[in-house]
């Protein structure tokens, strides 16, 4: 369903626009905070920057945003550069909508005073305030004082402030930090679907892998002021480019083996490999990819019981310790002894350099 | 739950309280009885002249500082301006200059002989003699801007970043975003500040007698000691004046929820582009004006007096006395600031941790105690020592100094004391009791310590704002006891710049010594 067909001319954005970010290079004193970044953002898709703390995340963000000068490099909104060469448009002329991490709502205006704050001076006194404040389930709530509100319903504010002037590319900063883990998935989901309804190009920054898988058509893994690999969630928990990537995005095993081609061996027996490799490898094993059974392999050091599965912690017989995943109630216990396959279609494995 | 407050500390902060407010309740009792004149005082129209005389000049000064104590705030932590961790070292050091030092620079630079008047002499120039009150609002002004520049700069630093930068991203300009979103959120700060200028010249004795702008204060001096029962009619009346000027700050001024406090990492400053140089080179110039202008003029004299006492071997300027005034002023300081903290410290504690009815009325008497006058609050307790027997002894000694001191500025240390008090998380005094810490080692080991750099923080604005202390000290300091602050006075009243000029540049080294590290590197402790 499209929010713009259901709720008629008021809703609709003037269009989304797509993103370019061509070799962005952001220092100040000491070391590069961006480092030769490029990265396209689809019109109307949702693009996850996803990393640990300082890899420079925010700072791409608020390079889009035209809060960071960039050092060299490019970045277009549609066909036009708003940063680069020299050239750096105002943060109050990219039309660009943003939602903060600390929300930003300003303390001595109303919820109201806050979502029209954005709208030109015309607009100020329209229906526009009301239609966004619906839009994201707090009709009624104008008047009241921001912080009278609860963690959710300030950051929906934050949301709605950000929607109402119809930007053309939202940006939010680590949206969903600042709720406690129960609120977030609620609130997680309703930003999702709004998303999903609203034509808007859309990045957001996270450092919770569920967070980008859920709601990023793409995710940019970044670290230390580079993106490591750009892709679909899938692909980047299938086809992780490098361990690091492998274990940011999930749980993962790294074991060694001998790889022949397609084939790896390892101590869990032959594992099929997505492409060609020779001698000593790393080989990735996602942990729902690992079955076990009973027999001598392996002993079971610990079992963590999640409910809707049951991880087990196992030593193999070289001592390498590596977690599989059941998706069932726990069928052995402590010190039990088992064995170990490999269950997955095909793997990713990186040589090893010695 | 709010805990109960324990005993020891509601007794000890009333009997503070108490002593806060019993000169003046004293001297209302006091005139109440006797008050015959009041009538005659209050009908007399050069009392209302005197009252316009006085209000004019301090509404213009506080609003004048209000504009350029926020301007450069805000230039110098918002914009590129060049230099700006510069500026920002040097933008509150006009503090360290007493009104009356700023006037005897003045004074002194426009006087025959003078840094100003040998300048322009030579372009036939004469200068204007420079009396009343625009050399008054001038001088006042240029000293008092930082009582407002200090809190909004530390206001806008912690101001969240992401505040201004939401109002940009939804499409206002930077001056929109002043005034829709950074002005509310430091006016409060600013009417603080100029409310401290508005008290602070409307009690301002020492430029206003030297440039003879006749105000309440001037009058009360003079009459002091001729005519005892109009000084103190005219007292009580300034006294009202100011509390309610301090009242109506507190009530007229909105206050809104504050922001959270929330800095992290660095916020793109407002380009000025063209304006970068210009802004720069005009705050360089009211520097220029604002301080070295001032030194310039009392180290001219003092040069003028140190060749004159060489060529002639007459003695144009003396060094006698100059170490003893320099040890007293210092030794008095910092005793008052040491008793002043350890007095207000208790109902500081009482007011941030158990608010209530009775801790608001305790600060309330503290802050009273600021807002009247110094010359006021030396002048009641001259009258309360005076005619209660068992006190009587005390009249004419440094404790009764230090008691005048203590009580009017008692309020600047409970300011800062409380923010010291609100430093202790919670937490930490909760978990040394789990392990089983009774309340003095709890304070001793964990409060205390925590609390050391806010309360340092708290006895500099004090040791600072008594160094500059003129008309209590001159009341109330015992016979022979001179500082620093009385010399410069003394050697104006004898038309000795050279002198004057020495003792003030003695005066300003050590305070700025004092300023530096105990006030600006202290100063986000204050906001």
């Amino acid at each position: 369903m499209n929010l713009s067909n259901a709720n008629g001319p008021a809703n609709r954005t003037s269009g989304s626009v797509s993103i370019t970010v061509t070799e962005v290079s952001v220092s100040y004193d000491g070391p590069a905070v961006l480092d030769d970044v490029d990265v396209t953002v689809r019109a109307g898709s949702h693009l996850a920057l996803l990393g640990p703390s300082g890899c420079g995340k925010t700072t791409l963000l608020r390079a889009i945003a035209g809060l960071e000068p960039l050092t060299s490099g490019e970045i277009k909104l549609g066909d036009e550069v708003v940063s680069g060469n020299g050239h750096h448009r105002s943060p109050e002329r990219r039309r660009v909508g943003m939602v903060f991490q600390d929300w930003a709502l300003f303390p001595h205006m109303s919820v109201a005073g806050n979502v029209g704050y954005g709208l030109a001076r015309a607009e100020r006194g329209s229906t526009r305030v009301d239609e966004v404040l619906e839009m994201v389930g707090l009709a009624g709530l104008g008047s009241r004082a921001p912080h009278t509100l609860s963690g959710g319903q300030q950051q929906r504010v934050a949301l709605a402030r950000a929607l109402a002037p119809r930007p053309t590319v939202l940006l939010l900063d680590e949206p969903f930090s600042n709720l406690d883990s129960a609120l977030r998935v609620e609130v997680r989901t309703e930003v999702h679907r709004l998303l999903t309804e609203l034509d808007v190009t859309t990045v957001f920054v996270t450092h919770d892998q569920d967070e980008a898988f859920i709601l990023g058509d793409h995710v940019a893994v970044m670290s230390e002021g580079r993106i490591r690999q750009l892709g679909t969630p899938t692909e980047l928990y299938a086809r992780p480019v490098d361990p690091w990537v492998a274990q940011f995005v999930g749980e993962a095993n790294l074991i060694v083996g001998i790889a022949s081609g397609r084939v790896a061996t390892t101590a869990v027996g032959q594992v099929p490999l997505s492409t060609d490799h020779m001698g000593t490898v790393d080989v990735l094993l996602r942990p729902e990819d690992l079955s076990i059974e009973s027999g001598d392999g392996a002993s079971i050091e610990l079992i963590e019981y999640y409910g809707h599965d049951t991880t087990y912690e196992l030593a193999l017989r070289d001592g390498t310790s590596v977690r599989a995943r059941m998706a069932s109630a726990p069928r052995f216990t402590r010190n039990d002894t088992v064995d170990v396959h490999f269950a997955g279609e095909t793997t990713v494995a990186w040589r090893v350099d010695s | 739950m709010r805990r109960r407050p324990p005993k020891a500390l509601v007794a000890v902060s009333g009997a503070v309280g108490l002593l806060f407010i019993a000169p003046f309740a004293y001297v209302v009792t006091q005139n109440l009885r006797l008050g015959a004149d009041f009538g005659e005082i209050l009908t007399d129209g050069d009392t209302w002249a005197t009252l316009r005389r006085s209000f004019s000049l301090a509404i213009f000064v506080s609003v004048s500082a209000a504009v350029i104590g926020t301007g450069l705030a805000w230039t110098v932590v918002r914009t590129d301006v060049p230099f700006k961790k510069l500026l920002a070292v040097i933008a509150p050091l006009p503090l360290v200059f007493p009104s009356f030092v700023g006037a005897t620079a003045l004074i002194s630079g426009f006087a025959t002989g003078g840094l100003l008047e040998q300048i322009v002499e030579p372009a036939g120039i004469s200068l204007p003699e420079l009396r009343g009150f625009r050399a008054a609002w001038f001088v006042l002004t240029l000293f008092t801007y930082p009582y407002v520049y200090l809190p909004v700069a530390a206001r806008l630093r912690h101001l969240p970043r992401s505040f201004e930068e939401s109002g940009r991203i939804l499409g206002r300009s930077p001056a929109e975003v002043f005034g829709t979103i950074v002005w509310p959120q430091i006016r409060t700060a600013t009417s603080a500040g100029a409310l401290l200028v508005f008290l602070y010249t409307i009690s301002d004795f020492g430029a206003v007698e030297l440039l003879r702008y006749d105000t309440f204060t001037r009058k009360i001096y003079a009459n002091q000691l001729a005519d005892r029962g109009t000084a103190m009619a005219f007292s009580l009346m300034l006294g009202i004046i100011a509390l309610a000027v301090v009242a109506a700050e507190r009530s007229l001024i909105r206050r809104d929820p504050p922001a959270p406090v929330a800095t992290k990492g660095r916020s793109m400053p407002i380009a000025l582009r063209a304006w970068r140089w210009p802004t720069f080179a005009a705050i360089v110039a009211f520097f220029a004006i604002a301080i070295v202008g001032p030194v310039a003029s009392l180290a001219h004299w003092t040069i003028r007096g140190v060749n004159a006492t060489r060529s002639t071997g007459s003695l144009a300027l003396s060094s006698h006395g100059l170490f003893d005034a320099i040890t007293n002023t210092v030794l008095i300081s910092s005793v008052a600031a040491i008793v002043t903290v350890a007095v207000v410290l208790p109902i500081a504690y009482l007011s941030s941790r158990h608010t209530g009815r009775f801790s608001d009325v305790a600060h309330g008497l503290v802050v009273a105690g600021f807002a009247l006058p110094g010359l006021v609050t030396a002048l009641a307790i001259v009258f309360w020592v005076l005619r209660t027997d068992a006190l009587i002894g005390l009249y004419q000694t440094l404790p009764l100094l230090i008691l005048a001191y203590v009580v009017h500025f008692g309020a600047q240390a409970s300011g800062a004391a409380r923010l010291a008090v609100n430093t202790i998380p919670r937490p930490l005094e909760d978990a040394a009791r789990m392990l089983g810490a009774p309340r003095t080692r709890r304070f001793f080991t964990i409060e205390l310590p925590i609390m050391i750099p806010g309360l340092i923080a708290a006895g500099g604005l004090v040791l600072l704002s008594t160094m500059k202390e003129l008309p209590a000290t001159l009341l109330l300091s015992p016979t022979g006891f001179d500082t620093l602050a009385t010399e410069i006075w003394a050697s104006m009243d004898a038309v000795s710049y050279a002198q004057a000029g020495l003792e003030s540049m003695a005066l300003l080294a050590v305070s700025a010594v004092l300023t530096w590290t105990l006030v600006i590197r202290v100063a986000d402790r204050l906001d």
